[in-house]
């Protein structure tokens, strides 16, 4: 009885992603895009671009589950070519994300020092 | 006591001094000047982890687009991961209306976008490559007899670096350098590979006015490039201007036979237009072109609509007295 409700839970779910997925799709079907055509003549075996509508569905749900406003999803999404967005879904958890700045970088070397020098493992800030 | 931290600085400094960087002055081209300073350039200091935005809003206001951090952290910044992705940065300079352009890894071209007035935003890495910590700042100037760089970097207007250890931590994150263009304007030393892969981004992204003015650009000063054809068809036929598409295609697919997409590209346009026997004949060219690669499944997809617009083709062939190409 659970395992029925799941179940069509569960159909409804994907039932209306993809549909949604559908009306992401660019509306010019036909032509390939520029930035497909030249990764395509590259060959590049790092970019084998995933069915575009699927890298698309993956990189929405992970900016969301690493707190991006779901408004701002969809125009970000929407900046990106094919192959960008292929290559995000594989390593948006791992990409550098530049933010450190190298205040708060001295910062933790400081405190690490300081940490270091309180435990008595090093002798560096001489008190004498 | 000390002695026991010794092997590990000496250890922290082997992992961070890896790759050897010379002086700015060693090999530094003889057209370029001796010192630079982009002194204009305007300067944002960073919120917590907000280099990204900061960094983006000080490249994008040299070109002409004056928008604040705050207003791109809802672009590119990923809280949980509490900073901002190489990819975002370029998605947004995008929706600015800008051409990102990544610059090739190395100095010399840092140096002669600098002399061309643009800064660059770069991403450092400013731990080690074990335990990295990134941060974007941007290339303002440089002095060779100094040897140092200048940047707006975090909450300084100023910074300099000692150019070795700048160069080192550019490096330890893959050498990434984009600069910021207005539609239109090329770097003097730019790669066509490049300018188009950048001007094909913002066509992506769905600007086609500043993509149209690129690859007019790019025409002019490549007039050989098959892909600036190409993508020109592409903006042409988004705006439904079909003979302008046709014409594009066919000079992309002369300057490269065998290209796949300008072949799917002319044969879509083709079936648009009533010439569904011309279509046809480059669609099979296609096929075969495609077989095997990523663009397979789309040949295909054209050629089924192809059939369906045969079926009920009525209209005349509107693209006649025009030669296509073998």
């Amino acid at each position: 009885m659970h395992i029925e409700r799941f179940r069509r839970c569960c159909v409804a779910l994907l039932s209306v992603s993809l549909i949604s997925l559908g009306m992401q799709a660019p509306a010019a079907a036909g032509v390939v895009g520029t930035a497909e055509a030249i990764t395509a003549a590259q060959q590049r075996a790092d970019l084998t671009v995933v069915r575009d509508a699927l890298s698309r569905a993956a990189v929405r749900d992970q900016m969301i589950a690493l707190g991006v406003d779901p408004a701002d999803v969809d125009g970000r999404i929407a900046a990106l070519t094919p192959a960008e967005l292929s290559k995000l879904a594989g390593d948006i958890q791992q990409a550098p994300a530049g933010g450190d700045s190298a205040l708060a970088i001295l910062g933790i070397v400081f405190l690490v020092l300081l940490v270091l020098e309180l435990t008595g493992t090093i002798d560096i800030f001489k008190k004498t | 006591m000390i002695r026991a931290a010794l092997p590990a600085a000496a250890l922290f400094v082997g992992l961070a001094g890896c790759a050897a960087s010379p002086p700015l002055a060693d090999g530094m081209p003889p057209e370029l000047p001796r010192a630079l300073e982009l002194r204009d350039t305007p300067f944002f200091p960073q919120e917590d982890y907000q280099c990204g935005p900061a960094a983006l809003a000080t490249v994008l206001g040299t070109s002409g687009v004056h928008v604040q951090p705050d207003a791109l952290a809802p672009q590119v910044f990923l809280p949980k991961r509490r900073g901002s992705l190489q990819a975002e940065l370029i998605g947004a300079t995008r929706r600015q209306g800008r051409l990102a352009y990544l610059l090739p890894g190395s100095g010399q071209a840092l140096l002669a976008e600098l002399a061309e007035g643009r800064p660059v935003l770069l991403l450092q890495n400013l731990g080690v490559r074990q335990i990295p910590f990134w941060h974007y700042a941007v290339l303002v100037g440089y002095d060779a007899e100094r040897n140092v760089a200048v940047l707006r970097s975090g909450r300084r207007e100023r910074q300099e670096m000692r150019w070795q250890s700048f160069a080192r931590s550019w490096d330890r994150a893959g050498r990434w350098a984009l600069t910021v263009l207005p539609p239109a304007v090329i770097p003097r030393e730019a790669e066509a590979r490049n300018y188009l892969e950048a001007v094909a981004g913002i066509e992506a992204a769905g600007d086609r006015r500043a993509a149209a003015l690129s690859y007019d650009a790019a025409i002019a000063r490549w007039p050989d490039e098959p892909f600036a054809w190409l993508g020109r068809g592409n903006v042409a036929y988004a705006d439904g201007n079909r003979a302008a598409a046709a014409d594009a295609y066919t000079r992309a697919a002369i300057l490269a036979p065998r290209d796949a997409a300008t072949r799917n590209n002319l044969a879509q346009v083709l079936a648009d237009s009533g010439c569904i026997e011309e279509a046809r004949r480059q669609l099979e060219l296609a096929l075969a072109l495609a077989a095997g690669t990523a663009l397979s499944a789309t040949v295909e997809t054209t050629r089924a609509q192809i059939e369906a617009a045969g079926r009920s083709a009525v209209e005349q062939c509107s693209l006649a007295d025009r030669h296509w190409p073998d």
